[in-house]
């Protein structure tokens, strides 16, 4: 299936991401989910960005927290609220919220 | 005749949940109780940032752009206005990577003289022991 996971949080979550798989998965970082796409914690970037997946950050949320898409690991492509309908109705089968 | 000391200790992080929010505006709030104390009564709060926290206090939050409502920083910097004690752990900063740069320590874009204090975590917690209450949000 092609799977794509709204991730809003920061500190839960990761637990249930690392059981998905599909067959083509993206994972788009919303609200406090942000913070995986930006944040080093003790210099390391979010364990979340090691899997097999197309990574996703909303611009909006970003940006309400102090950030910009200058902020943002190389491997997560920027997206405005515009972008994430595309990505909902054109990329992915099924969505889920974590 | 007597001043009961508040700490606010913001341990979320911002927008998803109100918790760093109702902390600060509470603590901003807690300056016009004195209407309603006798004479020579205080309230004094302090507001400190650990652990997740301290994401609440990155400049350039576009809050109200987006999400039409104030941003935290806003809140701090209100905060810093009132001439209240703000408190951001050193450790936790530097755990994120956050450099001193990109955090509102002032509010001298409208006209308040108080600082924020970048201190570790054991002025926190001398802090914390010194209030009369202490709430965690």
């Amino acid at each position: 299936m092609k799977l794509g996971v709204l991730m809003s949080d920061f500190r839960t979550g990761s637990d249930v991401l690392d059981r998905l798989s599909a067959e083509k998965l993206g994972i788009i970082f919303v609200g406090n989910g942000i913070y995986h796409a930006t944040v080093k914690e003790g210099g390391k970037t979010s364990p979340i960005l090691e899997k097999s997946a197309t990574y996703y950050v909303l611009t909006e949320d970003l940006e309400s927290r102090g950030f910009t898409s200058a902020n943002v690991d190389s491997r997560i492509k920027p997206v405005t609220y515009n972008d994430m309908v595309d990505l909902i109705f054109n990329e992915y089968e099924k969505f889920i919220w974590i | 005749m007597a001043t009961k000391r508040l700490c606010f200790v913001i341990r979320t992080l911002p927008y998803k949940i109100e918790g760093s929010r109702l902390a600060m505006t509470h603590a901003i709030a807690s300056q016009t109780v004195e209407i309603y104390l006798e004479d020579g009564d205080l309230v004094e709060a302090s507001v400190c940032f650990i652990a997740d926290g301290v994401l609440n206090c990155l400049k350039n939050q576009a809050a109200m752009k987006h999400y039409g409502i104030t941003s935290i920083e806003q809140h701090l910097k209100n905060s810093l206005l009132l001439d209240m004690k703000v408190m951001i752990c050193k450790e936790d900063l530097e755990k994120f990577g956050i450099s001193e740069d990109t955090i509102v320590k002032d509010a001298e874009d409208l006209g308040g003289e108080t600082v924020a204090q970048i201190v570790p975590y054991s002025e926190i917690q001398k802090e914390m022991e010194a209030v009369d209450h202490l709430l965690f949000c």
